[in-house]
């Protein structure tokens, strides 16, 4: 769409062939001496000493899942334990290549990943980092319990029991964890030492990693980010979106070259060869060996290649290669590491699907005992040398393992006092996410605020003639305000999608951005809503300001995973060490049948950790961006096509041109009443409000009518005291009736204002349909005369009225007979 | 394919009726134009037939209850098949025979104990527990019959008003309110809880909830004035004598006092049209016709029903119709149609021994007559004083309209003509 980008006919329709790469395998040669130059005899037997300490680690865990006890220590966790014995050496041989900034995001399966990643960054932060980071970490609760086990002299030796204390007393659901329980065994992560979310969702990491890369990238940060997924995961719709989104031309076409490429992510497949029980290679996918989709994917296919994970100087040797051009902006970068679990999927894991012989026969090449002999061979140690460092983590994991499981050095978390609730949002604000000036193209009085800021910003004259339209700030606009306020003020803060830039989002809220603000804050995304959401996911992880957009609310299907349960979880999961400062921007359609017209409010608003808002005029539309671009908590923020182009009509002042909140979960009154209080969500307000005008004037029935504005966090309190004072309360919104948010509203405010109430609390949503054609929308949608209808029909019969439609409740039941 | 038998709309103003007895039961086969049940409204008993023949599967209305003009009272349809909700929202302006399609595959909803019960809305249980009002003969104008707020603060309105002293004591819950009081309530009509137990409680409703509104609006929106006087009743005594005599063939003899003054006031009116007249909304309608309602007592209260053109009617006609619509209304049979219309109304208490009373006017009428017992009066004449029978006329007039001369003349005319009532029906 950039208009510096000709496509010309004459080139595209040229006579051509296309050329790929080859893709090394397993082209990695040993070589003793020129490996014992490389390294330090120190740094040889470290590998061994971490393969070994994860290796340990996870025999100890399996032992307490199948046998209830690891050498006499006695317990039962009823947890998950997915483990990764016999892949060692691919996460001991990737971390070699890795410094502290650098980040691993991993899996279910990935306690040896966080094991080496945190034994490297321990090693290679000095004394005084280190301490600080442990003091500093949960109110230095784990380093309490670790400093009484020994009279310790090393912080390094100090820190590496923390690390297995800490990863332990995670996964045993201990407040002492890494992030108190929250997470356990398939999401054991530590910020600090650069190890990122794992992900129980196969190929979760995949587009969280890349947001995290774009982290890195557009502030300038240092290191690279790897993300360890299994090679099933290759064909899960979000990691494809992923590598592609990993691989835009844009980088290097149209973002700044001193910002210096291509975010720097490697795509690191730990290929154990099975997806739980499936075999992608054989059996479940064609691709022979998983390298070969980075064809696909750009022109240097990702600089892929297939590596013998079993030797963890061919995984670091390749890790460092690609770390290198990561570096230098020529990612993404794929690699195909082949290894192998001895281990079940899990503990129930009966190995159904493989013949003992092949376990024995990887067995018979265990990295552990060949890097042993290797080491032994080269005369880098002796068998007793080894024998003592096995025996020393033995005992090492015995003595955290008995911390681990002691209810007093570790409890469980205590929920009484709602200590979970408190961590499901980080409910806290920020101007700016980073003290850099923020880059942008024009300083702010030469953009398009200059236009807006000039024209009406209420919707009728001071003698309530109306405005001219096109002269009137509209719906759009006041989103426009409050994103172009938010880029200039917080250097973090990047907004995306598809046709956001140069279009200026498919309905022009962000017209006039484009001029303001450098491509790399204001980029247009494939069409891969999962991969939008996801890397926002991942950039608000890493620490920015993500404000990404999905074109229509029926495209939230596409995402459905990265919202439910990437963006909503991962506060509460790492116990609020994370903050995620992310505001999606969704666009409910109209007038556009049944795959673009749906409001989908209600799905999100059913999810703990997100935060819903819906403004319905250009006041709210400002006020409540401009809250949650503020905040740090993920926001569903919901706007409406019928809406785009309305001015503000219901707030006297009109929009205010400075910048001003409106404060979180309070619904607003647009017209006060006696009779009936009209509690509406979205556009709807509209219709409840020429419905209160037709009330007064036919019915001499004073109704309040009230605009919700948010879903979560709501306060009642003002719905309560309307409802109490009326005695009658009727709610509405475009979303369909079934499932609707509504009728959760309904049943509080029910159970809230029992006693007060005239008739029982009624909901008027769409109709259980499919959205029909625009010509049918009176049917399908809430209408002044179903509001009506309702009110005359469940509420107050009001006498002389003739209802249009059927509201009664024997509909009510004949509908939910059938299933309508 | 069942369908329902409705209540029908009885009348131009009736909204409702009580179900007062069935007389089908469930399971019994009906034939349509069987007596199905008898109701009452506002005005009138009267009975309902069924519109359907089959089998009765379910009576919707208990008895006790009210019922909107129209609502479903009855189902009637083949034995065993199954019920739809017929309780719930019919559409407006069904008519008497419609029908209502039955799914055959859906199964009957549950028997729902409570479909039976009042409904009420909490609030307004609770503004009727505020303001002690015993809800159970208020009925519901919310959704499926609901009583909501607005029945009870109608039903509030209707209550006599409290003196905040007895309200107080009302609200203590220890005293409640005695035997029914007319005017406000003071603390000297409440009665301890425990006293009040002996007495009856008659909760408002149908025929006396309609007087009981209608007396107080009379008072409360009426300027009212009543003059008394008193005619000559020797040649009506005499002349009542030689009806009663008369031979039976000429169907006089049933023609009564209380006959012969109605019929004596029908004469008399066309003169006064000042009197034989309406005032609403700020005007005044004299009647050419005179329409003349006669008060009746019966069990359920006061009725006053209509003799239509009643200065054109022979003697005779005149009082065999009174005679037949005072037996309808104390057997029950009135027609709410035969209860509207009157121009004047003549209340007649003489036969219980009363000599002269205030009776309250019946708006928009102008007018009331009230006919006290006769008495002897001396008369002085001739040099001597003789006792005369006499019989005693209250006039009450509304004063807003009514000036009292014009009053005085018409009792002035209808005196005479009392007093020469032989002759008036000469003519």
């Amino acid at each position: 769409m950039p208009k510096s980008l000709t496509i010309d006919p004459t080139e595209a329709r040229s006579r051509n062939v296309i050329c790929a790469p080859q893709i090394p395998v397993n082209a990695y040669q040993r070589d003793p001496i020129a490996e014992a130059a490389h390294y330090s005899r120190e740094q040889l037997l470290m590998v061994y000493h971490d393969m070994r300490l994860i290796r340990e680690f996870e025999t100890a865990l399996d032992s307490i899942k199948k046998a209830g006890a690891y050498r006499g220590i006695a317990y039962q966790h009823s947890g998950p334990a997915h483990l990764s014995i016999g892949q060692e050496a691919a996460a001991v041989g990737q971390c070699l290549a890795l410094d502290a900034c650098d980040f691993i995001l991993g899996s279910h399966r990935s306690h040896g990943e966080i094991l080496a990643k945190g034994l490297a960054a321990i090693r290679q932060l000095d004394a005084a980092h280190l301490l600080r980071t442990m003091e500093g970490y949960m109110d230095a609760a784990a380093l309490t319990v670790v400093e009484s086990l020994d009279d310790y002299t090393n912080e390094h030796s100090l820190a590496r029991d923390w690390l297995i204390y800490s990863a332990y007393a995670e996964i045993f659901a201990r407040v002492t964890g890494f992030n108190k329980g929250m997470g356990g065994s398939m999401h054991t992560f530590f910020p600090p030492f650069g190890i990122m979310p794992n992900n129980a969702i196969v190929g979760g990491s995949a587009d969280i990693a890349l947001g995290m890369a774009l982290y890195k990238r557009i502030n300038r940060k240092p290191g690279i980010v790897i993300v360890n997924i299994g090679d099933s995961s290759v064909a899960s719709g979000p990691v494809w979106e992923a590598l592609n989104f990993a691989a835009m031309d844009q980088y290097h076409t149209l973002w700044d070259a001193e910002l210096g490429g291509a975010p720097p992510i490697l795509f690191n497949f730990v290929n154990n060869f099975y997806g739980m029980g499936g075999q992608p290679q054989g059996e479940t996918l064609g691709h022979g060996m998983l390298a070969r989709v980075a064809l696909g994917v750009n022109a240097d296919a990702m600089h892929a290649e297939r590596i013998d994970g079993y030797d963890p100087l061919a995984v670091a040797d390749a890790t460092r290669r690609k770390k290198s051009l990561l570096l230098e902006g020529r990612g993404p970068a794929l690699l195909d590491v082949i290894t192998y679990r001895y281990s079940g999927h899990s503990p129930s894991d009966a190995s159904s699907y493989r013949e003992r012989d092949e376990i024995e026969l990887w067995r018979a090449q265990d990295s552990l005992r060949s890097y042993a002999d290797y080491l032994c061979q080269n005369g880098h140690a002796d068998g007793a040398q080894l024998a003592a460092i096995d025996e020393s983590i033995v005992r090492q994991i015995e003595t955290v393992i008995r911390a681990a499981i002691d209810p007093d050095l570790s409890p469980g978390l205590d929920p009484a006092g709602d200590a979970i609730g408190a961590m499901m949002f980080s409910n806290q604000t920020a101007e700016a996410l980073d003290d850099r000036e923020p880059e942008v193209l024009l300083p702010l009085d030469k953009t398009r605020l200059g236009v807006t800021a000039a024209k009406h910003r209420f919707g009728f004259d001071s003698d309530g003639a109306p405005t001219p339209r096109l002269r009137t700030l509209t719906y759009a606009e006041a989103i426009f305000e409050a994103m172009l306020h938010r880029f200039y003020a917080d250097p973090s803060m990047i907004a995306y999608g598809e046709e956001n830039r140069d279009w200026g989002g498919a309905f022009g809220a962000y017209r006039g951005l484009t001029e303001a603000i450098p491509y790399h804050r204001l980029f247009n995304s494939p069409i891969s809503e999962a991969a939008i959401v996801g890397t926002a996911v991942g950039y608000a992880l890493a620490g920015g300001r993500a404000v990404p957009e999905l074109m229509y609310c029926d495209f939230m299907g596409r995402a459905g995973d990265e919202i439910f349960n990437q963006m909503a979880k991962w506060q509460a999961m790492s116990a609020n060490a994370l903050r995620m400062p992310l505001v999606l921007r969704v666009s409910v359609g109209m007038k556009y049948g049944a795959q673009h017209s749906q409001d989908w409010s209600s799905l999100v608003a059913h999810i703990p950790g997100l935060k819903v808002y819906f403004p319905a005029t250009p006041y709210d539309a400002k006020g409540m961006l401009n809250r949650a671009l503020r905040g740090t908590d993920p926001v569903v923020f919901f706007e409406s096509q019928r809406l785009y182009s309305q001015p503000e009509t219901l707030f006297a002042g009109g929009v205010p041109v400075d910048y001003y909140e409106v404060p979180e979960g309070e619904p607003q009154i647009h017209r006060a009443g006696a009779d009936i209080s009209i509690i509406t969500i979205g556009a709807a307000l509209y219709r409840a409000l020429e419905a209160a005008e037709r009330l007064q004037n036919q019915h001499n029935l004073s109704a309040e009518v009230i605009d919700a504005r948010f879903l979560n966090p709501l306060n009642l309190q003002p719905l309560l005291e309307s409802a109490r004072k009326t005695g009658r309360a009727l709610l509405v919104s475009d979303a369909t009736e079934r499932g609707s948010f509504l009728h959760s509203l309904a049943s509080n405010l029910s159970q809230l204002a029992f006693d007060f109430l005239d008739a029982p609390v009624a909901v008027l949503g769409a109709r259980n349909w499919i959205t029909p054609p625009a010509e049918l929308d009176e049917a399908f949608f809430p209408s002044a005369a179903a509001i009506i209808d309702t009110i005359h029909q469940r509420i107050l019969p009001l006498p002389g009225h003739r209802p249009a439609t059927d509201q009664s409740t024997r509909e009510m039941l004949r509908r939910s007979r059938d299933g309508i | 394919m069942a369908e329902s038998i409705i209540l029908p709309k009885l009348g131009n103003t009736v909204e409702s009726a009580i179900i007062l007895a069935w007389h089908v039961e469930i399971g019994d086969s009906i034939t349509a134009g069987d007596l199905l049940c008898e109701i009452e409204t506002d005005k009138a008993t009267l009975e309902v037939e069924s519109s359907a023949t089959g089998t009765l599967l379910a009576r919707l209305v208990d008895v006790g209850e009210e019922a909107p003009v129209l609502s479903d009272l009855a189902v009637v349809g083949e034995a065993g098949e199954p019920l739809d909700d017929w309780r719930s929202f019919q559409p407006a302006q069904k008519s008497p025979a419609n029908t209502l399609p039955v799914p055959v595959d859906s199964p009957p909803p549950p028997v729902v104990e409570s479909e039976t019960r009042q409904k009420i809305s909490p609030r307004a249980r609770n503004l009727a527990q505020r303001k002690r009002l015993d809800t159970s003969d208020v009925s519901g104008s919310g959704p499926e019959g609901r009583i909501i707020e607005r029945d009870i603060e109608a039903a509030l309105k209707n209550r006599p008003s409290v003196s905040p002293v007895a309200q107080a004591m009302l609200d203590s819950g220890d005293y409640t309110l005695g035997e029914a009081t007319p005017g406000r309530v003071k603390k000297a009509d409440l009665l301890p809880v425990a006293e009040s137990r002996a007495v009856a409680e008659i909760p408002l409703r149908g025929t006396r909830k309609t007087i009981a509104t209608r007396m107080l609006h009379s008072l409360q929106s009426t300027a009212q004035l009543t003059m008394h006087a008193n005619a000559d009743a020797t040649a009506l005594k005499a002349f009542r004598a030689r009806l009663k005599n008369s031979p039976e063939s000429l169907g006089l003899r049933g023609v009564g006092i209380n006959e012969l003054l109605l019929f004596a006031a029908a004469r008399t009116l066309p003169q006064f049209p000042n009197i034989n007249a309406l005032f609403e909304n700020d005007t005044i309608y004299q009647h050419a016709a005179v329409h003349l309602a006669q008060a009746v007592d019966t069990e359920r209260g006061l009725l006053a029903p209509v003799l239509r053109d009643a200065d054109q009617l022979p003697l005779r006609k005149l009082a065999e119709d009174a005679q037949q619509l005072a037996e309808a209304c104390r057997a029950g049979k009135i027609l709410p149609d035969q209860l509207h219309g009157g121009t004047f109304t003549v209340s007649n208490l003489g036969s219980l021994g009363i000599e002269s009373f205030t009776p309250l006017l019946n708006p928009p009428q102008v007018a009331l007559l009230g006919l006290g017992a006769m008495q002897l009066k001396p008369i002085e004449g001739e040099g001597e004083v003789a006792f005369v029978p006499h019989i005693s006329l209250s006039l009450t007039i509304n004063h807003q309209v009514v000036d009292g001369a014009p009053a005085a003349r018409f009792l002035r005319a209808l005196c005479r003509n009392i007093a020469d009532i032989d002759l008036l029906a000469l003519g």
